[in-house]
């Protein structure tokens, strides 16, 4: 308070007036000693003016201290405000300056021209230029080549839009020549000086565009190899019934691509033959919610029919539902490769059976011989107990009876060989294989006779049905007893034996052996037999065994030869039973 | 199935010739044994070999009809049985096509005709009457053989010995002188071979020589 008393006393304008007042004072008193000498009354209002006056100048400057105090305080708090929002300013400027400068964003601000008028610091390192190498210098400079137009144009669009953000995702060059992705935000604006200039934020977005470029470059590895390997694959949600497909299983089902597959759409392209069966397994695969494995045909709307093969995994998620992930493979080439594969097995079988009945001609031709001398032989006996004088009708009538009979059997004969010559191939059905058995011996009677070879059939009785093609089964044993034969044709020291058994092995399977006492088989040999092309005989075509094996394997069977323990080998297939549930 | 039937007609007469059948195929040998029947023939047939062999066979001019092609004992291990047990039949084999070793060593063997199968009716029958024929002609053989045989055998061993002389050319002085008796006893002797022989005349009795194959015993010195 002295203090402000003492401001008070010294202030300039206190003594002005102070002054003024003393003036005042003096004049008034000056004018009383020095001017006409005033009646008293009047001297008396001059003295109470003067007093009047200096009180008056009191009281004035009493109030002009007050205010000019108050406007000093005034004054010195606004000062000092001032000061404060000035360094507030500054602090916030340099916060935001290092902000600018070092926050993980690049700005760049850059004319209508292109040329920049700032980087910050961290922009500038981040493409490994100091900032007064960017500034003034076009912003193209930090673009490739390529990308500049789009550059230009992006430019282009924000200053046609002034005050409207843009973003894009686009490359830069690095001063060392690397590539940085960066997604830039940008936007016009007028400064006030009416220059346009764009506002740019790039934020580096390499990390993303290569994870996003490693998983696309994933997803085409995976596209392709499903293309490649004509395997789409599904998802199939049990509870929604929300299938996906992959690009390829669009493909393979001929649809084009869309975002929501209804099961019906799978229905509608099987093969109608197939329906029934596909419609079970998904019938099943719904109601268990257990792994899947199918194969059926498509038939596509320009008629074509395609094998697939789908198999599917099921998983449970979280929440207990089942979704199954499975693969549909387009099958069809590998289906055809087999079939042709099957034709010329077929075909190469042919060839084999007509050889080895060529080789058996004779015999043949006797065993179709024999009926026929009866035929004839009873033909004339009929005709001349016909023309008897009294005509014997009984006995012409029995010698016609053994001419049917003897005209069906040398029939049947040629009709076996007919079979064995035929080219087709029967479709596998339920067979004895006795009765295949005794087919074939029915035809090599005349050879293993002319061989001085006796047979001994033990044929187990009542076997189960195997599932096969009667001709080719044949042409095995048939191989496998001239075989046999052949190999006993050196033999002279001991009877030329050959056996053939059958025999129900459990319930599983039947088994063929086929037994001789001949030359045996080299052990070393044991397995070459059954390749293509090998021959121990001087004449064979090599092609029998090899057959024989693709027959009984294409029969889900094995056929295999080891030597006896006396002399001789044994040549033994066995053929899986076909049990009645079992569609052919 | 190898009953042995014979033509109800035919059982009449005991001396007709019967015809032989042996196949193991039954409607053959069966078809043989009817066309054999319906031209009046007696026929026997068999499976085998062996059951041919072990069948009784009357004396009477036959034929064996044989197939080539036999189980076990094969038609022309057969035809050499037959010949170490001594029945000479004639043998007409059948065969199949392309047998052609086999014919040649059946012929060899002495088969008297060869048929291919199927043959034709009259062929079988034309075989089987030739052979038959040729069956009854050397029965007539042996039996006029064996008769000589038997007349032969009634013979004393001198009058056997002056049959030999006789035949071999010798007049009966040199027969006398030779031997050392009587020209006359010679002549008796003589007339008792004549007529135990059955002889007309000397030529005759040359020729039963010769069949009886007697050689005269080289001269004594």
């Amino acid at each position: 308070m002295r203090n402000l008393n003492l401001k008070f006393l010294r202030s300039a304008e206190q003594s002005l007036l102070g002054g003024m007042a003393l003036a005042s004072l003096t004049a008034a008193c000056i004018w009383l000693v020095l001017g006409p000498a005033p009646e008293i009354a009047d001297y008396l209002i001059a003295v109470v003016l003067l007093f009047a006056l200096f009180l008056a100048s009191l009281i004035v400057m009493h109030l002009v201290g007050n205010s000019r105090r108050e406007m000093e305080a005034a004054l010195v708090s606004r000062a000092s405000a001032e000061l404060q929002a000035i360094q507030a300013l500054r602090a916030s400027e340099a916060q935001w300056k290092e902000v600018f400068e070092h926050n993980p964003v690049m700005y760049f601000m850059v004319d209508a021209d292109g040329i920049v008028l700032s980087v910050n610091t961290f922009g500038a390192a981040q493409l490994g230029y100091r900032v007064d190498e960017l500034r003034g210098q076009s912003v193209l400079k930090v673009f490739f080549e390529a990308d500049r137009d789009a550059v230009r144009q992006s430019v282009e669009i924000c200053l046609a839009n002034i005050g409207q953000p843009h973003n894009w995702e686009i490359r830069k060059v690095r001063k060392d020549g690397s590539t940085l992705w960066v997604r830039e935000n940008a936007k016009a604006v007028r400064r006030q000086d009416n220059r346009l200039i764009v506002l740019v934020a790039c934020e580096d977005i390499t990390e993303r565009k290569e994870a996003e470029n490693a998983l696309r470059q994933s997803g085409n590895y995976l596209a392709e190899a499903q293309r490649l390997s004509r395997t789409g694959s599904f998802g199939w949600r049990l509870v929604t019934g929300e299938i996906i497909w992959s690009d390829e299983t669009f493909r393979i089902f001929g649809y084009d691509k869309a975002p929501s597959v209804a099961l019906d759409m799978v229905i509608q392209r099987i093969h109608p033959d197939d329906r029934a069966g596909a419609q079970q397994t998904i019938d099943q695969a719904s109601s268990d919610g257990k792994d899947f494995d199918h194969e059926y045909r498509l038939l596509m709307p320009d008629g074509t029919v395609k094998y697939v093969h789908a198999t599917a995994h099921a998983v449970t998620d979280a929440s207990g539902s089942i979704e199954f992930v499975g693969a549909v493979t387009d099958v069809t080439a590998r289906r055809q490769a087999e079939e042709k594969l099957q034709q010329a097995q077929a075909e190469l079988a042919h060839v084999t059976r007509v050889t080895a009945l060529g080789e058996l001609a004779a015999s043949i031709a006797h065993e179709v011989n024999q009926p026929l001398a009866a035929v004839v032989a009873n033909a004339a006996a009929a005709q001349r107990w016909l023309n008897r004088d009294t005509p014997d009708l009984q006995e012409a009538r029995s010698a016609l009876l053994s001419i049917v009979d003897d005209g069906n059997r040398a029939g049947e004969v040629i009709q076996r060989v007919r079979g064995l010559v035929s080219k087709n191939t029967d479709p596998k059905v339920p067979l004895d294989t006795n009765e295949i058995v005794n087919e074939v011996i029915a035809l090599l009677h005349r050879e293993l006779f002319s061989h001085r070879i006796s047979l001994r059939t033990e044929l187990a009785p009542a076997l189960g049905p195997v599932l096969g093609d009667r001709i080719q089964l044949q042409q095995v044993i048939l191989n496998l007893i001239i075989n046999g034969i052949e190999a006993m044709q050196p033999v002279t020291d001991r009877p030329r034996e050959l056996v053939i058994r059958t025999q129900q092995e459990d319930t599983h399977q039947i088994l063929v052996a086929v037994t001789d006492c001949g030359v045996g088989l080299a052990t070393e040999n044991a397995n070459r037999v059954f390749d293509a092309f090998f021959s121990t005989k001087s004449g064979g075509m090599g092609m029998g065994l090899s057959i024989c094996r693709s027959i009984v394997e294409s029969h889900g069977g094995r056929l295999s030869a080891c030597g006896n323990g006396g002399p001789g080998a044994t040549f033994q297939f066995g053929l899986p039973m076909h049990l009645e549930d079992q569609t052919p | 199935m190898t009953g042995r039937s014979t033509s109800p007609r035919n059982t009449a007469s005991q001396d007709e010739p019967i015809i032989y059948v042996v196949d193991d195929d039954a409607s053959v040998r069966e078809a043989l044994r009817n066309l054999f029947r319906s031209v009046g023939l007696r026929v026997e047939v068999f499976g085998s070999g062996s059951e041919f062999l072990d069948s009784r066979h009357p004396d009477v001019a036959g034929c064996l009809i044989l197939d080539i092609r036999l189980p076990r004992l094969s038609g022309l291990d057969f035809q050499v049985e037959l010949a170490k047990t001594g029945i000479h039949i004639p043998i007409i084999f059948m065969t199949g096509h392309g047998d052609i070793p086999m014919t040649v060593r059946a012929m060899k063997a002495g088969a008297v005709d060869f048929l291919t199968k199927p043959f034709r009716d009259q062929d079988m029958l034309d075989a089987v009457t030739a052979a038959i024929e040729r069956d009854r002609t050397s029965r007539n053989e042996a039996r006029i053989l064996a008769d000589l045989h038997a007349h032969f055998a009634t013979l004393t061993a001198r009058e056997r010995e002056i049959m030999t002389l006789v035949t071999s050319g010798l007049m009966n002085k040199q027969i006398a002188a030779e031997i050392g008796i009587a020209e006359i006893t010679v002549k008796i002797h003589r007339g008792q071979i004549m007529r135990k022989m059955a002889a007309k005349s000397l030529a005759d009795l040359v020729k039963m020589a010769q069949a009886l194959d007697l050689q005269r015993a080289a001269p004594r010195q």
